[in-house]
């Protein structure tokens, strides 16, 4: 043992901690023979002495203070608020009501004639005369339509940052951003901010997509005040790769404004001289607005309820301001307490974005042009002409008979994961910013879907009479499904709507069937899983297996699992939503014989009644569990709060007919459950 | 730090007053040191203490017993300061016109110390009034900190480190 860890282990040992048999051996032998080490211990208990007894002054009596000041608290404290609410003076919404009668044409074509639409698809905002501004659904729809007929693009954003750092309080920055169809795009970041010291890294952050090639610069993330700078460029990148994106959602919202779930139109406005909407969504649903987040530097934190209020342009439908402002209630106080941030009022924002100029020119030539730098990674992704397809991989892709008028983009043999180079073909389709894509192997090998399709993917069935496997949009990929056949496996991904996604599934030339056996099971050290539907899993469970009949709004049954670990048969039972997967993800029903809870194992976790019986919440996970009946019972739901999975979990009841007796088996693909 | 008594905790997280006294009486002078430690000023230290209370009472409810009471009540006490002091940031002056720290022991050792823990980061300075000042075991002032227990232990053997070298050169600078 050494003096540095010989000082390490005094240290543990003088403050309690116990050291092993072998190294209090070590240490004792090490502090027989060296006197600097001995010095150091005599020294540390000098120095807690001298702490102990120095350091505290005498100390106030504040119990009186503390109570008077409590008592107070308790007596005005309002009743918990569970429902996030949109607080407006009613100046703010007499000053609105005028606007309404000047509206453009586009923007009154979208008016109250949408409010049964509204209703169902969440809120739209309420004018004292009972009337709708405009629908949810009308924005998503304007948005999807906006999306193919932009050709250029270009603006420049203010952004303000608060409570960044303790030193710094308040940050300034300007971004820049250009595109022009179908895949030329660059964002330019530049910090204004005055920090306190040298120490400080700004964050100043470049992105470029030319194509293929993919060109990134900034400090690294990091912990530390200062931050390594970081270049990076991929050359042959798969067109519309995830992973080398171009945030586009930043020119027009296709990604964040997927749906309307959780999407709240406030009213009507203008802003940069133009006509304009406003909306609000959850900031875990709106990251896509956020992309510089992830792309480098140091930002303040958000909390996933964090409010977003946007304003996009009625007509064109570009984002022109976007504001965060903190969700109220515990669960964000508790968060903010872990984060050392300062009590931050619901109604002040604490990010800031507001464009100066926004328009449709095209950017000057050499705006995209990719920085050199020394060392670039090749992606691997090789262009080809469709004609010369099958020379390359001995098959003629398939084409879909329909592609919802766009124009193929470019067509390529994506990078083989593994040697020799697989037969795979990737045929890509744009306008504007609209996008498809389909994928082709016809020697797939793995117990998996073919493409980014995860194994829960909901069954859904094609006009074509076949079957596929649907995942809806995530912050990393679009809509997208895989189709199995004998000898051919497929996949197409798009930033369009569900149905035009089906559409141009149910034209392909291939009929999809069932997956093998094979693909049902997966083993993992802890234990074995099988997709089944939810009939063939209560068939099989020891208990009866209950189903939530209310989900939230836009939820769907996906998948059923029996789960195995060791003599214990439990189920796993997948819900997702139908358009896209933003802000809260799948919600995932486990069940299991059990008659207790399993241990805590997260701080913050609460008890809470479920169902008349003490169960337990964990929001760091979006979980809820309970035990009832000798079942213990979890929903897992990310993104969601308290209110929404107690719900689920009131509504949970024996299984419909429907899926007990009639459940959707795998040879009827109408179904969602096997 | 002892834990509180668990029938009076429960009470307190009932929405008893009386039992929430009893919790501030006992915790008040180990809060209010704490937060002196961060301020270095015994008004804004008060305010500090209350607002503690204050939060406290508001989440008492949500506390299960995860972490023990004192390393929650530390770690909503050392944000309340931390607020405190980004709210006082600007106004330097105050912060100069602080008086001197009082206590029982003697002016010398006491300005020793004051300048040995100002010499220490205050990565460093934190666990080491936690562990040695309050008593704090490792794995409550990780909790108190929200970093891991090994953080602590190599802070605290730096800052021990920091402390004794900051120490020798007042000891040096006080024989010239």
């Amino acid at each position: 043992m050494d003096c540095s860890r010989s000082q390490a282990a005094l240290s543990e040992r003088m403050d309690g901690e116990h050291l092993s048999p072998r190294v209090t051996a070590a240490l004792d032998q090490h502090l027989a023979g060296c006197s600097t080490c001995r010095a150091f211990e005599q020294r540390s208990y000098r120095l807690r002495e001298q702490a102990r007894f120095s350091v505290a002054p005498a100390v106030p009596d504040l119990v009186g203070p503390i109570m008077t000041a409590i008592e107070r608290e308790s007596q005005v404290r309002a009743p918990a608020r569970t429902r996030m609410r949109v607080m407006r003076s009613m100046g703010e919404r007499q000053l609105r009501r005028p606007l309404l009668r000047t509206l453009a044409p586009a923007v009154a074509a979208l008016l109250v004639g949408a409010i049964a639409g509204s209703l169902l698809v969440g809120g739209p905002f309420p004018e004292p005369g009972g009337r709708s501004a405009i629908a949810a659904a009308a924005v998503t729809r304007g948005v999807a339509s906006a999306a193919s007929k932009l050709s250029a693009y270009q603006a420049n954003f203010q952004i303000t940052e608060y409570h960044f750092s303790t030193d710094v309080p308040v940050r300034e920055l300007s971004m820049n951003v250009w595109f022009e169809a179908p895949e030329r795009f660059r964002l330019d970041i530049a910090d204004h901010t005055s920090y306190p010291s040298p120490g400080f890294t700004p964050t100043d952050l470049s992105l470029v997509v030319n194509g293929p090639t993919w060109y990134s610069s900034g400090p690294a993330p990091c912990q530390f005040s200062r931050c390594p700078q970081k270049q990076t460029v991929i050359t042959h990148r798969v067109p519309f790769s995830s992973t080398t994106p171009a945030p586009t959602d930043l020119v027009l919202p296709v990604t964040t404004l997927a749906d309307a779930n959780q999407l709240t139109v406030l009213g009507l406005g203008t802003v940069l001289g133009r006509n304009a909407v406003e909306v609000q969504l959850p900031f875990e649903r709106a990251r896509a607005l956020f992309p510089f987040l992830d792309l480098g530097g140091s930002w303040r934190p958000f909390f996933p309820n964090d409010r977003v209020v946007l304003w996009l342009d009625a007509s064109s439908w570009f984002p022109l301001r976007w504001s965060v402002y903190p969700a109220s209630g515990l669960e964000r106080d508790q968060w903010a307490l872990r984060f050392g941030l300062p009590e931050e009022p619901s109604k002040r924002a604490i990010f800031e974005v507001s464009a100066l100029s926004v328009d449709e020119r095209v950017p000057t030539p050499g705006t995209f042009t990719i920085p050199h730098v020394k060392t670039a990674t090749d992606a691997g992704a090789t262009v080809i002409d469709l004609a010369d397809a099958s020379k390359q991989t001995g098959f003629a892709p398939v084409i879909p008979g329909t592609v919802e008028g766009l124009d193929l983009y470019r067509v390529v043999l994506p990078p083989a994961e593994e040697q020799p180079k697989a037969d795979e073909t990737l045929i890509t389709y744009s306008k504007g910013l609209s996008w498809l894509k389909v994928g082709e192997t016809r020697s797939w090998s793995q117990d998996a879907f073919f493409g980014p399709v995860g194994f829960h993917a909901k069954q859904v069935p094609l006009s074509n009479g076949g079957i596929a496997y649907y995942e809806p949009a995530s912050v990393d990929h679009g809509r997208r499904l895989s189709i199995h056949s004998a000898g051919i496996d497929l996949y197409v991904e798009t930033n369009l709507s569900r149905d035009d996604l089906l559409g141009v599934a149910g034209s392909l030339p291939v009929r999809g069937i069932e997956i093998p056996e094979s693909w049902r099971v997966r083993v993992a050290p802890g234990g074995v899983t099988e997709r089944v539907s939810l009939a063939e899993a209560a068939a099989q469970l020891p208990f009866a297996l209950l189903e939530p009949h209310h989900l939230p709004a836009g939820y769907g049954l996906a998948s059923a699992e029996l789960v195995r670990v060791q003599d214990r048969l439990g189920v796993n039972v997948y819900f997702q939503q139908s358009d896209a997967d933003l802000g809260s993800g799948p919600i995932r029903f486990h069940a299991e014989a059990g008659q207790e809870l399993p241990p805590a194992s997260a701080a913050s976790q609460s008890a809470v009644d479920v169902r008349g019986t003490q169960g337990r919440w964990t929001p760091d996970r979006g979980q809820l569990e309970w035990v009832e009946d000798g079942v213990y019972y979890s929903l897992d739901g990310p993104g969601l709060g308290l209110e929404d999975l107690l719900a689920v979990a009131g509504s949970m009841g024996p299984l419909d007919p429907v899926d007990r007796g009639g459940a959707p088996s795998p040879s009827a693909p109408a179904g969602a459950g096997s | 730090m002892h834990d509180p008594d668990p029938r009076i905790l429960a009470r307190a997280q009932a929405g008893d007053l009386s039992a929430f006294e009893d919790l501030v009486r006992t915790y008040q002078a180990d809060v209010w040191r704490f937060s002196y430690s961060f301020t270095r000023d015994r008004a804004l230290a008060e305010d500090v203490t209350q607002e503690a209370f204050i939060r406290a009472f508001r989440f008492i409810r949500t506390f299960r017993g995860d972490a023990k009471f004192g390393s929650w009540l530390f770690r909503i006490t050392r944000n309340c300061a931390m607020d405190a002091i980004r709210a006082r940031k600007g106004n330097d002056e105050r912060a100069q016109r602080q008086p001197a720290p009082v206590g029982p022991s003697d002016p010398e050792t006491r300005a020793e110390l004051n300048a040995a823990l100002a010499a220490v980061s205050e990565d460093h300075r934190e666990p080491f009034l936690l562990v040695e000042v309050f008593g704090l075991s490792y794995q409550e002032a990780a909790d108190v900190l929200n970093v891991r227990v090994g953080t602590i232990k190599s802070r605290m053997h730096r800052a021990r480190q920091a402390m004794m070298s900051a120490l020798v050169t007042e000891e040096d600078i006080g024989g010239l």
